[in-house]
């Protein structure tokens, strides 16, 4: 068996070195911001794509522009999935916090009720 | 530094809240009891602390590190050892192959065979016996043998006592305090507190999902009246 100290040493840094998901919520704000500006960017892009295949009559460049707009609704699309997976997870989070909060505070006031 | 310490737990089974703001500690190379009344949280507070319930909120830190949704087979494979209340052992497999069980770790058979006849040379006799078939304080002891012989860092008892005499009951604690003094840190629940007091370092009771009170064993010896019987 190996020794007790170097036991708990090597749990240590195996604890240690272990892979623990992040539980921070800075990552969901990117996630979040980087969806709001996929939408807006993608929306303007189809807009301006939309402008620039009536501004002119050449064929080839009214191409360019409906790939554009193509691009330009994917990435709205994509933003838009974006925004929604992570504003749904930060309320979803708020409204479980604020859950065990009130069934704590109800709990409180059952225990000091039949403490009386 | 401790090995285990909880922080703040709160738990839920569905919507039925069980634990409200447990702390506890446990520092290195120490035993601590967690003691208390029939449904006052006290598995519930083991099986958070394995990995194996996750907390509504608050802090698990193993080696000081927050483990908050590591899966328990990933502390287990790291050294954090939980022998569940009513023994968890197979009981239409023989001794042997219970003990079997635990090579996953990469330990050898024969490393396995030795730490267990080490300890309970009574299991070394049933051998190929069906785990079945045996009484109940050797039932326990292969429950112990088997987590033992990961060598753990960290072992946590659930109800080691239930359902045995109360002389096995004394002979298992004094393997556990055995245990305690090569190194292994060890949290124990109980709801039969007298055995357990004698070996532990520190005391927990909790009651109603709260921990009504911790220290050293005999500073809890007056309070556990109160805590079983409301008196």
């Amino acid at each position: 068996m190996i020794e007790s100290h170097e036991r708990v040493e090597q749990f240590k840094q195996e604890i240690g070195d272990m892979k623990v998901r992040d539980p921070a919520t800075g990552r969901d704000r990117v996630f979040l911001r980087v969806g709001i500006a996929l939408m807006a960017v993608g929306l303007g892009v189809a807009i301006a794509a939309y402008f620039m295949s009536h501004g002119t009559s050449n064929p080839l460049t009214q191409n360019d522009a409906v790939v554009l707009a193509i691009a330009g609704l994917t990435s709205a699309v994509v933003g838009g999935a974006l925004f929604l997976r992570y504003s749904l997870a930060s309320f979803m989070r708020f409204w479980l916090a604020r859950f065990i909060y009130e069934q704590q505070a109800q709990t409180d006031r059952v225990v000091e009720k039949l403490g009386r | 530094m401790n090995v285990l310490e909880l922080r703040g737990i709160h738990a839920a089974y569905d919507r039925i809240d069980v634990l409200f703001g447990v702390d506890l500690e446990v520092p290195e190379s120490s035993v601590v009891a967690l003691l208390g009344p029939n449904g006052a949280g006290k598995s519930t507070a083991l099986r958070v602390a394995a990995g194996l319930h996750a907390p509504s909120s608050g802090d698990v830190l193993v080696a000081g590190r927050r483990v908050n949704g590591v899966r328990p087979e990933e502390l287990a494979r790291r050294g954090l050892c939980l022998i569940p209340e009513g023994r968890g052992i197979f009981p239409n497999l023989t001794v042997r192959e219970n003990l079997r069980m635990m090579s996953y770790t990469g330990t050898s058979e024969a490393v396995i065979d030795e730490r267990a006849f080490l300890r309970f040379p009574r299991l070394k006799e049933r051998f190929t016996q069906t785990a079945g078939t045996l009484s109940g304080g050797e039932q326990q002891m292969l429950a112990m043998a088997r987590g033992l012989a990961t060598d753990p860092a960290l072992l946590i008892l659930d109800e080691l006592s239930m359902g045995l005499a109360p002389i096995i009951v004394e002979e298992l604690y004094e393997i556990v305090a055995q245990v305690a003094r090569e190194g292994v840190s060890i949290l124990v629940v109980e709801q039969f507190a007298s055995t357990v007091l004698g070996v532990a370092d520190f005391a927990a009771i909790i009651v109603h999902g709260r921990i009504a009170r911790a220290g050293r064993p005999a500073e809890l010896r007056d309070d556990l009246s109160k805590a079983y019987l409301g008196a």
